[in-house]
Parts: C-alpha cells; sequence; structure tokens
C-alpha cells in the first residue's frame, strides 16, 4: 500500500492494520517519531493526519491512505527550523528528549489552527502529552513565544529589509509559508543572547 | 568531603592522572592515565586507536570530547562541555561529544563503575574536566610559543586561538600537533570565579537542538541491517518462572522467525515489531511462582510491621532516647507508608544485539555502560573484550536504566539468531516487570519535655536494602573480566556485604534538626519484589517521614511552621538560607489567599540543599497545587537555566509521586499497567514553580535530584492545613 508522509508518496509493506507508528520507525526509517504507550495516552507518537494531531501508535495504516501524514521531520530542519523549534531551542525545553517530537507535533498543530493560543487553550491542546521530565512550564512559554513569532513576523517582514532589530527571538523568523512551513530563512541572524535574557 | 578529596587527586598526581600524545591523526590527545591499572584488559576493538581518550584536538581544527557520564536529561552533556569550553578556552558549542565505549578509565571514581546516577556527575567530574582543559590550553599555548619564538606568558588565547597581542593568531587545529609534543606542564591554575566567561553564565542547553527536530537518536532508535525485533513473554506475577509453552500457533504468524525460551521467558523474533506482537497473542505459555511466592501489598508491609517489631541496626544514636522518652512531659508516634513506585520513562526498555562471529554489539540507553557489558558477557559467553557497548542518548533514566535485565534479555535472545535483534518492552511491561523504589514503613517517635521543647527522636525504618537486588549484576563488571566465573559470585556477595547500603537510611540518618537525643534505625525487611534506585533514592520516602513528622511538632509547640525549622537549625546555615530564601519568595509573612493553603518542607540529599514551599487549594476532596516555591544550594552553579530546569524536573516528577504514585502487588502480580491507571502529571494539573539558587562558593553539588524529597511532604503538610487531615500514606488520596 502506498501512503503520503511529509509530502511524499511511499510504498509500505505491511499488513493493513499495523499502527502507522511502526511503519513510519521501521519500515521507512524515520525515528523521530516515538513509541511511548501505544495506548493514546501519552502523545509521544504525535503526528499529523491532514493538518490534525493523531497517536499514530493506535492508528493502523490503511486508515491513512489518501491522506497527508506529517511527522516531526517534516515540520522544519536545522536550516529551516519551524517557529516552534526554535523557540524550543531559544528556551532550553528538552531535558531527555523523548517526548518532544510528539509535543512539537501537539503544538504545532495547535498553532495551525490557533495562531494566538491563550494559555487554557495551550493547556487544553497540550495535555494528551506526557513528560516525565516535567518541561511542561517551558513548553507553555515557547508555544508563546512562537505564537508571538509568528504574530510579529506577519507584520514586520518585508522581503527586501535586512532583518536587524534589537530582539532577534521576536523579530528574526521569517513568515510561516503554510501552515507548519519553514519559517526562518538560512541567512537569518543567529538566536543572540536568546529568549532566557528576557524571563 | 569527597569534592576536596577528588580535587587534590587532580592536583597531586597529574601526572600520573593525564596521559598528553599526538593521536594517531597527528593532532593533540588528552587521555585519562589510570595507575595501577595497566594489567586490565580495557579498550575495544573499535576504539583502540583512542585508548581511553577524553579530549582531541585534531589538526583539521575540531574539539572532539568523550563524554564517559550519559545525558539522559539531566544536562550533563551541556555542563561537561561548558566546564571544558572555560578551561580550554573555546565556544562550547564548538565542542563536538562522543559517548564514550566501556573502559576502566570512564569508571566513576567513588562508584568504581562506569556509572551515570547519584546526581554526581558534576560534583565529580567538574575538577578533572577543568584540569583537563587548561592542560589542554597549556599545551596549546606553549606550541605557540616555540612557534613564534615569545614567552609563553606572552600568548593569550580567545575562543580556539592563540593570539600573540601583536597581530598574529593561530586555530588550535594547527597547534595540534606541536602542541603534543610539550612537555606536560607542573602547574596549571584553574581560572577563578571573577575569571569565568562560561561557568555560572552560559545558558544554553547544547542538545536542545537534536531534540527539537527528532534527530536525538536513542537507543530504540538503533537501525541496523537486517534488523529483526523482538518481544518476551514474561511471567506475570513477580519472580515467577515458565512452567511450560506451546509456540505452535505464535510461530506460525507471519513474520515470525523464531520463538525461543530465555531466562526470563519465552521470546518471539520476528521479521516487524508488530508482527511479533501479533505472534505473541498466540503464544501459550504457562507460568508458575518463583522463590518469593505471590507476594501482596498486605504481605509486604506485614513483614514490614514484624520487622519493625525485631528492631533493626542502629544507624544514628546520640544522647539516650529511651531516658528522654521515659522522662518526657508528652509523647509522639506516628506511622508512614510509602509505596513501590515504577520509573516510568518515556522511552520503554529496549536493548538491540547482535551477537555474531565471536562478537556482541550492544545499542542501549544505558546509565551504567559497563555493567551492560557485563550480562551480556554472561548471557552470551563471550569474553569482555569480545562485546561493544554503543552508548546513546536515554529517554529518561531516574535510576530505571541503572539495571540491566533488559541487556540481558536481548542478548539471551541474540545468541538464538545471527542477525541484530532489537527488544522493545511495551509500556504495560515497563510497568509491570521492571524493578520499583521500595515500599517502606516509618515509626517515628518523638518526646517532649516540660516545656514543649522535642527532647527525643526516634525514627525506624522498614525496608529492603537495594544493593542486595543490585550486586549480582554489578559484580560483573566489578570484578575485571578475565575473573573466573566463581569470582564472580564471590564478587556478588563481597559487593553486597562490604559496601554499605545507606539508601534505606539516607536522608533520616542526617536528620538535620538540633534534638539531644536521636536515634535512627534501619529493620531489614525485603519481600523479594526487585528493587532498585528511583530518582533520589532513599530520600524520596525518608523526606515524606521526617518533614511531615517534623510538622506535626511543629504544631504541637504551635509555632510557625518556618520559625520552628529555623531555631532547630541552628547549626545548619545552607538550610537556613534555602527556608528563608523560600519563605522570602512565597511572601510567607503574608497569608495565602482566601481557601489557598501552604506547607514547608526542607531537605538535604546529594549535598545539596532544597527548600519548598507549595500553595494548594482542595475541593470535593481533590487536590490543586497552585503554586511550587523552590530554593536550593547547590554550591557554585555552573548553567544557571539548567538548575532551574532539573528543580522544575524535579517538583514535577516528585508531584506525580506525591499525588498519583503507586505501584502494587496482588497475589504477586503488578496491578498498574500503563498512563491511565499509573498517573503523572501533565501540563493541565502542573503548578507554577518557581526557582531561588541561593549564591553559594561551595563545591558544585547534585541537582536532578534534590528537588524530589521536599515536594511529598511540602504537599502533605499543606494538605494538613487545608483539610485537618495528617497525611501518613503516600499517594495521598482523600476521601
Amino acid at each position: 500500500m502506498k501512503i503520503k508522509i511529509n509530502g511524499t508518496e511511499r510504498e509500505v509493506n505491511v499488513s493493513p492494520e499495523t499502527p502507522l507508528l511502526w511503519v513510519i520507525r521501521e519500515e521507512l526509517k524515520m525515528t523521530g517519531t516515538k513509541f511511548g504507550c501505544g495506548m493514546g495516552l501519552c502523545g509521544a507518537c504525535t503526528v499529523h493526519q491532514n493538518g490534525v494531531a493523531i497517536r499514530s501508535c493506535i492508528t493502523p495504516v490503511s486508515s491513512v491512505v489518501g491522506m497527508e501524514i506529517t511527522t516531526i521531520e517534516g515540520i522544519g530542519d536545522e536550516q529551516n527550523p519551524h517557529t516552534l523549534q526554535q523557540a524550543w531551542q531559544d528556551l532550553n525545553v528538552p531535558q531527555c528528549g523523548y517526548c518532544q517530537s510528539g509535543q512539537l507535533m501537539s503544538a504545532s498543530a495547535l498553532l495551525a489552527q490557533n495562531p494566538n493560543p491563550s494559555d487554557s487553550d495551550i493547556v487544553n491542546a497540550m495535555s494528551g502529552n506526557i513528560c516525565r521530565c516535567g518541561t511542561y512550564p517551558r513548553i507553555k512559554k515557547a508555544i508563546k513565544v512562537a505564537a508571538e513569532n509568528l504574530q510579529a513576523s506577519v507584520v514586520e517582514f518585508s522581503p527586501t529589509s535586512q532583518v536587524t532589530v534589537q530582539n532577534p527571538v521576536q523579530s528574526s523568523q521569517a513568515p510561516a509559508q503554510g501552515s507548519y512551513g519553514p519559517t526562518q530563512g538560512p541567512d537569518a541572524p543567529a538566536q543572540g543572547p536568546d529568549a532566557l535574557a528576557q524571563r | 568531603m569527597q569534592t576536596d578529596k577528588a580535587l587534590n587527586q587532580v592536583s597531586l598526581n597529574r601526572r600520573d592522572f593525564f596521559k598528553v600524545s599526538t593521536s594517531a591523526a597527528g593532532g593533540l590527545m588528552i587521555a585519562l592515565n589510570l595507575p595501577g591499572c595497566a594489567s586490565v584488559p580495557a579498550g575495544s576493538k573499535e576504539d583502540s586507536l583512542r585508548p581511553n581518550a577524553w579530549l582531541e584536538i585534531t589538526t583539521d581544527n575540531r574539539v572532539i570530547f568523550t563524554l564517559d557520564r550519559v545525558e539522559m536529561g539531566q544536562g550533563t552533556y551541556t555542563g561537561m562541555c561548558t566546564l571544558l569550553a572555560e578551561e580550554l578556552d573555546v565556544n562550547p558549542e564548538s565542542i563536538e561529544v562522543v559517548f564514550a565505549p566501556v573502559d576502566e578509565a570512564y569508571k566513576h571514581p567513588e562508584y568504581g563503575l562506569q556509572m551515570t546516577g547519584g546526581s554526581s556527575s558534576m560534583r565529580v567530574m567538574s575538577p578533572l574536566i577543568r584540569e583537563a582543559g587548561a592542560v589542554g590550553r597549556a599545551m596549546l599555548v606553549a606550541a605557540a610559543a616555540q612557534v613564534w619564538e615569545v614567552s609563553a606568558s606572552d600568548v593569550q588565547t580567545r575562543d580556539g586561538k592563540c593570539l600573540d597581542g601583536q597581530g598574529r593568531s593561530m586555530a588550535y587545529g594547527e597547534l595540534a600537533e606541536l602542541a603534543g609534543h610539550q612537555k606536560m606542564p607542573d602547574s596549571v591554575p584553574l581560572k577563578v570565579a571573577g575569571q569565568f566567561k562560561y561557568i555560572g553564565k552560559y545558558n544554553k542547553r547544547l542538545d536542545a537542538k537534536a531534540k527539537s527536530f527528532g534527530t536525538a537518536e536513542f537507543g530504540i532508535d538503533t537501525q541496523l541491517p537486517g534488523m529483526v525485533y523482538a518481544v518476551i513473554s514474561r511471567p506475570p506475577m513477580v519472580g515467577g518462572v515458565v512452567k511450560s509453552f506451546d509456540a505452535s500457533d505464535a510461530a506460525a504468524m507471519p513474520g515470525v522467525i523464531k520463538v525461543v525460551q530465555v531466562p526470563r521467558g519465552v521470546a518471539v523474533i520476528a521479521e516487524q515489531y508488530w508482527q511479533a506482537r501479533q505472534a505473541q497473542l498466540k503464544l501459550k505459555t504457562v507460568f508458575e511462582a518463583g522463590d518469593i511466592g505471590k507476594p501482596s501489598d498486605d504481605d509486604v508491609f506485614s513483614l514490614y510491621a514484624e520487622a519493625l517489631e525485631k528492631g533493626g541496626s542502629k544507624e544514628r544514636e546520640e544522647g539516650d532516647v529511651a531516658l528522654a522518652i521515659t522522662q518526657a512531659t508528652k509523647t509522639l508516634t506516628a506511622e508512614y507508608h510509602a509505596p513501590f513506585l515504577s520509573h516510568s520513562p518515556m522511552e520503554p526498555m529496549n536493548c538491540t544485539a547482535w551477537v555474531r562471529d565471536g562478537r556482541c554489539d550492544v545499542y542501549a540507553s544505558t546509565q551504567v555502560p559497563d555493567i551492560a557489558r557485563a550480562v551480556a558477557k554472561r548471557e552470551s559467553g563471550l569474553g569482555m573484550s569480545d562485546i561493544q557497548v554503543h552508548s546513546t542518548f536515554i529517554g529518561g533514566g531516574f535510576g530505571r536504566r541503572l539495571t540491566q535485565e533488559f541487556v540481558a534479555e536481548a542478548v539471551s535472545i541474540a545468541v538464538h539468531i545471527d542477525r541484530p535483534v532489537k527488544l522493545i518492552w511495551s509500556r504495560e511491561e515497563d510497568t509491570r516487570h521492571g524493578v520499583f523504589r521500595p515500599a517502606a514503613l516509618h515509626r517515628l517517635t518523638a518526646a517532649l519535655d516540660e516545656n514543649n521543647q522535642v527532647s527525643a527522636w526516634k525514627h525506624e525504618i522498614a525496608c529492603p536494602r537495594i544493593l542486595d537486588h543490585y550486586a549480582k549484576d554489578a559484580a560483573g563488571a566489578i570484578v575485571p573480566g578475565w575473573a573466573p566465573q566463581f569470582m564472580v559470585k564471590v564478587g556478588a556477595k563481597l559487593a553486597a556485604l562490604t559496601t554499605a547500603d545507606s539508601s534505606p537510611t539516607e536522608g533520616a540518618v542526617e536528620l538535620p534538626y538540633v534534638i539531644p537525643n536521636i536515634e535512627v534505625s534501619h529493620a531489614q525487611a525485603d519481600a523479594g519484589i526487585p528493587v532498585s534506585f528511583w530518582r533520589s533514592v532513599g530520600h524520596s520516602h525518608t523526606a515524606f517521614a521526617v518533614e511531615s513528622f517534623i510538622d506535626e511538632l511543629a504544631l504541637q509547640s504551635g509555632g510557625d511552621e518556618v520559625a520552628f525549622r529555623l531555631k532547630l537549625l541552628a547549626d545548619r546555615p545552607r538550610d537556613v538560607g534555602v527556608l528563608k530564601a523560600a519563605a522570602a519568595k512565597i511572601d510567607w509573612s503574608k497569608p495565602p489567599a482566601k481557601g489557598v493553603f501552604r506547607g514547608v518542607a526542607v531537605h538535604e540529599s546529594f549535598m545539596t540543599h532544597a527548600a519548598q514551599i507549595v500553595e494548594l487549594s482542595v475541593k470535593n476532596n481533590q487536590i490543586q497545587v497552585h503554586k511550587v516555591v523552590c530554593a536550593v544550594d547547590c554550591g557554585q552553579v555552573v548553567n544557571p537555566d539548567m538548575v532551574e530546569a532539573q528543580v522544575e524536573s524535579a517538583v514535577i516528577f516528585g508531584l506525580s509521586a506525591a499525588l498519583y504514585g503507586q505501584i502494587s502487588f496482588q497475589d504477586g502480580e503488578v496491578q498498574q499497567s500503563n498512563f491511565h491507571d499509573y498517573r503523572v502529571m501533565r501540563m493541565n494539573e502542573t503548578p507554577e514553580i518557581e526557582v531561588v539558587i541561593v549564591p553559594s562558593q561551595e563545591s558544585s553539588s547534585g541537582i536532578g535530584e534534590p528537588g524530589v524529597p521536599p515536594i511529598a511532604p511540602a504537599v502533605a503538610n499543606a494538605v494538613f492545613r487545608a483539610t485537618g487531615k495528617r497525611i501518613r500514606k503516600l499517594p495521598i488520596v482523600l476521601s
């Protein structure tokens, strides 16, 4: 059967009821998506199905045929990080890091739907994702920082202007290209003293 | 105390400790030199070109640091690089980190094992790493001085370059080869506090990048050519054994390669993980109880109660407690219960093992690579030097990955097939078949004199010794690989007998309060349920008992619980410091909002002092924790943001246990299975957490664990204020 993942059609040779998680990890060898509980309780396996966060550990692969699946590898990379991935680094969110792909996928689905979430919107969207290291306070802050960056970038971005503003976290971001697209160009200035200094 | 010892060792024996040379590729190499260990076969085939390597500066200007502690979220990766960068004078981000293989050189100087645990990495390694960085820098400076024909004192360094102040500069890489031929200096001064560029200031987390893109590799992410997958059906009763099994249906399932019996159960090996799981459902197994029978919680606590009645070994004795009790105006006695707990790290237990052609490769998230190697040796029958352990990032440790049965399991399967095998536990297996924080029973008795002063404190604790469970596997790593098998058995006994296991009473023995008569004892009681180290170990239950009981006494004296503690902490300035700092932060003198109640606890663990004050409310027997203030004194801080992160982490980890954590046994079977019945904190339950770092010039001490112990008693004490109900049993459940 064929599934479309991060924009590419991939042929997979598995039985139809195999959970999407194992297809992604073993057949497609994309290990950013993690196994945590196998019951949809912890969110470590979160991916997007047509832009909506789902738990791939309880999703039969046959049910996503014809859908757009996006994994952590599909929302950004080191050259073109998602705004959230940048905020995650600026706020030193990860500890052991194992749950963070799932956290980022839940957060990116939230921001795609609701670019300016309130505290309770964030809590509602993120409480299905468990972090045993307890990075919740930082995840919450990072989502807010990323949302602010998205808002700011929509207003401030001009393709011809050199981005040289005092607050790099607030303004070094290029605009979102589509819902989950890369948000920072390769030439954007490195993050300065970073968001921590402002906390 | 131990820190001073380590420091002295470095300054006295540097020449013995470091070995400076030119690497095979012509760069500067600083290796660890271990006097007296020369006869031990060390190193591995793969790494023979970089024996005991620690720091290498290559001619193409790379700074490669071999990290011999593991990164499991606690920040050691960043912390170690920061220390090295400070003295070597390079940007921390420019350091390439490789995870250490198993080698004698990488053993923890205090534990004698290649272990990451005990919140000790920064404390123990800091002097050595800084020294290595300083030696490296001095050699590079000497090389530059030689090239430029100037005195070494005329050479400065900045961000990986040597400068002569006259406009000439050379990158470290250009000097690396020449530096390797310099004489190691007799004395190299380390920087002092005012000179620090990174220590205490650096606020980045070096592994955050890979962990934000899903590219950090954990043990479970291991990919090898031709890899197959395995699962194990284990006895449902703890300590049980396989009586019989019928694999015919399972073996006929799609993708199944083999079904084999292994020491811990029956393993299904298949081409895909999901195929192994489906086939496992068809496996017919009959299990029976092992040596320990089928214990239930009631049996465990009855055993503990009996042990308390018999009395235990006295671990601290001051004054005459018995006399003080007979002379008391009033006595108070209370019992506190702590349950078994699971660690439940997010990455379930897993291990990939590949046994072929007389060698064995193990890929695992492990806190003890040398014990992993020892159990792999036992299961494979190969020699130590035939086994290579590949360390990875760890998806949560909390002490769980100090026990290596998952490695033993994987190797015991891998010997049946010549392809690499990845064993993955389910979450249910992780919850049920692991090792647990020991349950414990505490009995406390206090005597008050005619002035209502505490005249005696008697603390009796019944629980098992962790090392009794841990020694067997650990002995294989402590006793060198060439020792015959009987020596390993002797080693296990020796380890159990000669290593004082302080875990049952740690945090109780060190009672910080000034009380004239003190007695603390441990009554050994072990139901055979496998137990291990759990974040903050013994402190996780002793602090609950001590800080709850001291709160009961504070109320008896009619005083304010902060003032009561401060008075009894008269000769403990660091405890006083953190308690005052926490009280100031929460504005203790002003009452909390209506319906909100406060609870206090202060506790020292891993040489770090922590005080916590919580604010919570209780509605319909539901506890909502609104805010936690935690003040810590962990000595000199390397990375303040990492300290804050670890404290936030510890508070949330501790809250999960305080409010929900319980592994219960019924007829030998764990009653919990996954995150719905072994609940942990989620974002919607997480309180606001404020961290105060009390400035200190003391040596760096632990930070991964010390935030855990005070939270349960602080919450319990606040619940008492809110409800009038004294909580003497964890988890805190109101009804």
